[in-house]
Order: C-alpha cells, then sequence, then structure tokens
C-alpha cells in the first residue's frame, strides 16, 4: 500500500490514546494531591493507590502504541 | 535504522534466553550471597537486614489476603511466588543500563517473555487456587461469582504482557532510535528517565498478581458462635477471628 497513507493511518490510534490517558492521569493525580493535603499522614498509601492507577490508565495508552508500532512497522519506504 | 528493524528483533531468538539466563543467575547468586552467613532469629545485622527488608513486603501482603487455620502454609507458598515475580521483573528491566551491546537488551522488551510472565502468574493463581481450595475450588472460581471470570482471566493475561511490553519494549525502541542519531548526551537522560517505569511496572506486575490471587484464594474468616448457658446469660460473642 502507499506508505504516506499508512503514515496517516497510523498516527491516529497513539495521537487517541495519549490525549485520553492524559486526560484520565490529570483526573487522578489531582485527587491524589487534594487527599494528601488534607491528610499528610497517609500520603504513602495514597502515592502507592496513584501510581497503581496511573499504570492501569497508561496499559490502554500502551496497547494504542502497540497498535501504531504494528502498522508502523509494516512501512517500507 | 527504521523502526521495523528495531521491531522485528534485529538479533535473533537466542539473545532473549541468554539475557533471561543471566538475570536467573544474578538473582540465585545473590539470594545465595545474601543467605550465606549464619541466620539468627534475634536481632538480626548486616545483610540479612537486607534481605529481610527485601521478603518483608511480600510477606505483609500474604498474610493480608489469608485469614485462619492454614495460614503459614499459604504465606509460605504465596511468598516466594509474588517475590520471584517482582525481583525477575525489577532486574530484567534494569538490565537496559548494562552498556554491553547484546546484553543491553532487556528480556522484558520481547513480548514472547511478557507474555510468559503473565500466563505463568495466571496459570499460577489457578494451581495456587487448586492447591488450597481444591480442584472444585478452583472451577468454582472460574464460574461461579462471575461466569465470565473465565474471559476475565484471558484479557488479565493480555493486559499484563501488553502493559510490561510496551513500557519496558517501547523504551528500549525509543533509546535505539534516538541513540542512532544523537549517540551522546540524550540517551542518557532516556536511560535515567526510564528507570522509574522500571520500577513500578514490577511493582504493578506484582500487585496485580497478588490481588487476582487473593479472589482467587478467598479465604473465609470463621466466626465463633456464641455459646448458650441453659441456666444462666448467655455469653457474648467473641470477636470474630483476624
Amino acid at each position: 500500500m502507499n506508505p504516506i497513507y499508512m503514515a496517516m493511518v497510523a498516527i491516529v490510534p497513539i495521537a487517541a490514546g495519549a490525549v485520553t490517558a492524559a486526560f484520565a492521569m490529570r483526573r487522578i493525580s489531582v485527587t491524589a494531591l487534594d487527599g494528601m493535603t488534607r491528610q499528610p499522614e497517609i500520603a504513602p498509601q495514597l502515592f502507592t493507590a496513584m501510581l497503581i492507577g496511573m499504570a492501569l490508565v497508561e496499559a490502554l495508552a500502551i496497547y494504542t502504541l502497540v497498535v501504531t508500532l504494528v502498522i508502523a512497522g509494516k512501512i517500507i519506504v | 535504522m527504521t523502526l521495523g528493524d528495531v521491531w522485528t528483533v534485529s538479533t535473533t531468538g537466542w539473545v532473549v534466553i541468554a539475557n533471561a539466563l543471566i538475570v536467573s543467575a544474578v538473582l540465585v547468586a545473590g539470594g545465595r550471597f545474601l543467605a550465606r552467613r549464619r541466620l539468627s532469629s534475634g536481632v538480626p545485622e548486616g545483610r540479612q537486614v537486607f534481605g529481610e527488608f527485601a521478603v518483608d513486603f511480600f510477606i505483609k501482603k500474604a498474610r493480608g489476603m489469608t485469614a485462619g487455620h492454614d495460614r503459614s502454609r499459604i504465606v509460605g507458598t504465596v511468598t516466594p511466588f509474588l517475590g520471584t515475580f517482582f525481583f525477575f521483573i525489577l532486574l530484567c528491566n534494569l538490565f537496559v543500563l548494562v552498556p554491553i551491546p547484546i546484553v543491553n537488551r532487556p528480556p522484558t522488551s520481547f513480548f514472547s517473555v511478557t507474555l510468559a510472565l503473565a500466563l505463568s502468574a495466571v496459570v499460577g493463581n489457578l494451581l495456587l487456587a487448586a492447591r488450597f481450595k481444591g480442584p472444585g475450588g478452583a472451577l468454582k472460581h472460574l464460574f461461579w461469582p462471575n461466569p465470565m471470570q473465565w474471559v476475565s482471566e484471558f484479557t488479565d493475561v493480555l493486559s499484563m504482557s501488553l502493559r510490561l511490553f510496551g513500557n519496558i519494549g517501547g523504551e528500549y525502541m525509543t533509546l535505539v532510535l534516538v541513540a542512532a542519531v544523537v549517540p551522546v548526551g540524550i540517551p542518557l537522560i532516556l536511560h535515567v528517565l526510564g528507570l522509574i517505569p522500571s520500577f513500578v511496572q514490577a511493582l504493578v506486575f506484582t500487585l496485580l498478581t497478588a490481588s487476582f490471587l487473593a479472589s482467587a484464594i478467598h479465604q473465609e474468616e470463621h466466626k465463633k458462635k456464641a455459646k448458650r448457658r441453659w441456666f444462666g446469660r448467655k455469653q457474648a460473642e467473641p470477636a470474630a477471628q483476624s
């Protein structure tokens, strides 16, 4: 197939995945920081929970990255 | 060097096994080094402190998911299960820092290795459930409170393997492609930034395996019934065993 079309198609999944993950992670980190400000003594537990939440959301962005890499790996100029 | 070269494993298959074996050898040697001196069950000192610190997290996690009579047997089996995953994945991820060219590629940047790790985590959960609750208990876990739990196991395999592969493999691919353009300076920043996902992904893999295991070997707490005396007041119910 035409490599220009393949490159144009390959951009869509990673862009959508990264933006959506960024919005979700914003919400997670804002909530975690609010909780840490309110009650600093449980800050380590909140940090652990925040890390796990971020890793799970980031996994969704990584699925889209894998799709992009598969398409981009098939582009032969 | 194009993305296709990096993606299609520009090194051949023996690299996977060789790197993974090097990681295993380092782990075994490290374990023997930590346990070499006489271990004291009183006040620990020296390298025993480090060994206990490393193992303590998993013992607490294993204790948290058990309740009741069979505790020490379950803790004795679950702790090395979780600890092995954590230390193996952590050491594999940190292999990207080694400056030797072929040993450079971390084993977890191959999808085959992460798929094998995720499969052994999920199948290991089922086997441990079969061991502690009997084979009927494991089947019941696959179908009872959620009849589509068995589908959830497949998606767990995919998600855990893809998460680990995407993070570490993506970091390695970025490093190779950037180093082909700018050999000095910027790869150092990428190495440093890549340390954080290495630790976090090892921790997340272990914690997710632990939470799936906790739901698979769900131990119920046994409550004692109040004894009723025929000629006096009823005894107060004792608190539930923790």
